[in-house]
């Protein structure tokens, strides 16, 4: 059989990536994801569109024959692949749990055009969030006299710390990061050389990562 | 993030290996790799040459870094210099385990080779521990890192940002705390 693996690099109808590119914004996706405090956008066109290359390269190896070396090699990317997708979904999830009542406020806040969570992310957050209520409302509340009844759930999610220190890489020049000085020190200016990597507050920086001119390490 | 995931990330690495078959290009996701030509040297992925010689289908050749006598220079200039300077390799520490535990009998010299790593990794790791320490000192709360690797960088996660983290709460709180007394005193 001719080595048909690879060839329809693209996808969707207009959105011209090839997919080796698609992979790697995933795999700065997941980093990012995993070292950064807050909740970033969701990136699932780019998850359902590596999930659609997998299925397909699936589908391709079954025409191989089974001694051909390549399936063996082309099972362990897609391996490799799944396990970053998997992991990149799992941080975001457990941010969604710890930060629920939060992460769905900020979600209000934000144009429809431009969600941090996907569909199914917002659903998940929503149910957890009423079976939160709903157990604390069982379990306590209804227990406790009237005044003290109400479940004020911002007040009990979590909030993510913005000022937490991270490691970053940045992936072109930027000048100018603002870091805020205490009552001792007077604001810092620090300028990001390329490639140059730093420890630094993450608030500064955070506008950065969705820009993509920095990658959290 | 836990070791093996840094080692995860390092696996990407190319390596030259020589295979002792011979195949047309394969177009995995992340890119083409090939062609194989028995015999001839052509670079691939490190996880794919640890599989493809686990299935005795390549020798691998290590990296021209991986030498006890360049290492060894390495780790001289390390010593002279108050920064780190860059090694051959983002990873040169997870590449050099996979591929030292890989390669046993391909390589001569593995145990000198083995030592002379771990020895550049401590000279880098005592001074990366020594900065830290001026920088927590000196209440700092950015620092430039360039070189450091990976792997190193793990190494101070979750202790030095935790800790810096701690530092700024502490020092949010005392202003706070500042302020109520200076308003207490009026």
């Amino acid at each position: 059989m001719e080595d048909t693996f690879g060839e329809d690099d693209y996808f969707g109808e207009d959105e011209h990536i090839p997919a080796h590119e698609v992979l790697q914004t995933l795999e700065d996706a997941w980093l990012n994801e995993k070292f950064c405090p807050d909740l970033l956008p969701s990136q699932d066109s780019y998850v359902e569109a590596m999930m659609e290359q997998i299925q397909q390269m699936e589908d391709n190896l079954t025409k191989l024959k089974k001694t051909d070396f390549r399936v063996e090699v082309h099972h362990m990317e897609l391996a490799r692949i799944r396990y970053i997708i998997t992991s990149y979904l799992r941080t975001r999830i457990e941010k969604i749990e710890q930060n629920t009542a939060f992460i769905l406020e900020q979600e209000t806040t934000r144009s429809p055009e431009n969600p941090h969570l996907s569909e199914g992310e917002l659903n998940y957050a929503r149910e957890f969030l009423a079976l939160q209520e709903n157990h604390q409302k069982q379990l306590v509340l209804k227990h406790v006299p009237p005044p003290f009844q109400d479940f004020m759930s911002t007040q009990q999610s979590l909030v993510p710390n913005l000022r937490s220190h991270i490691f970053l890489r940045a992936k072109k020049d930027v000048n100018g990061v603002v870091i805020e000085g205490d009552r001792d020190t007077r604001d810092e200016e620090v300028d990001l050389e390329e490639n140059s990597q730093h420890i630094m507050q993450y608030k500064p920086i955070a506008n950065l990562i969705h820009d993509g001119s920095v990658q959290l390490i | 993030m836990d070791p093996s995931e840094v080692e995860f990330i390092a696996e990407k690495e190319l390596v030259s290996i020589v295979p002792n078959f011979t195949n047309s290009e394969v177009h995995l996701i992340s890119g083409d790799v090939g062609p194989f030509r028995a015999g001839l040297p052509v670079n691939v992925p490190i996880w794919m040459a640890l599989n493809l010689r686990q299935r005795q289908k390549c020798r691998i050749i290590a990296p021209d870094w991986l030498d006890v006598e360049k290492l060894e220079a390495l780790k001289e200039e390390e010593k002279s210099n108050r920064f780190f300077t860059k090694m051959p390799s983002e990873h040169y520490m997870v590449v050099a385990q996979l591929l030292l535990s890989a390669v046993d009998d391909d390589i001569p010299r593995v145990e000198e080779i083995r030592m002379a790593v771990k020895d550049l990794w401590d000279v880098r790791i005592s001074k990366l521990r020594s900065s830290v320490d001026t920088f927590i000192k000196t209440g700092g709360s950015h620092a430039r890192l360039d070189y450091l690797t990976t792997m190193e960088i793990n190494s101070v996660r979750p202790l030095l940002p935790h800790a810096l983290d701690f530092i700024d709460r502490l020092q949010k709180a005392s202003e706070g705390a500042s302020r109520r007394d200076m308003a207490s005193q009026d």
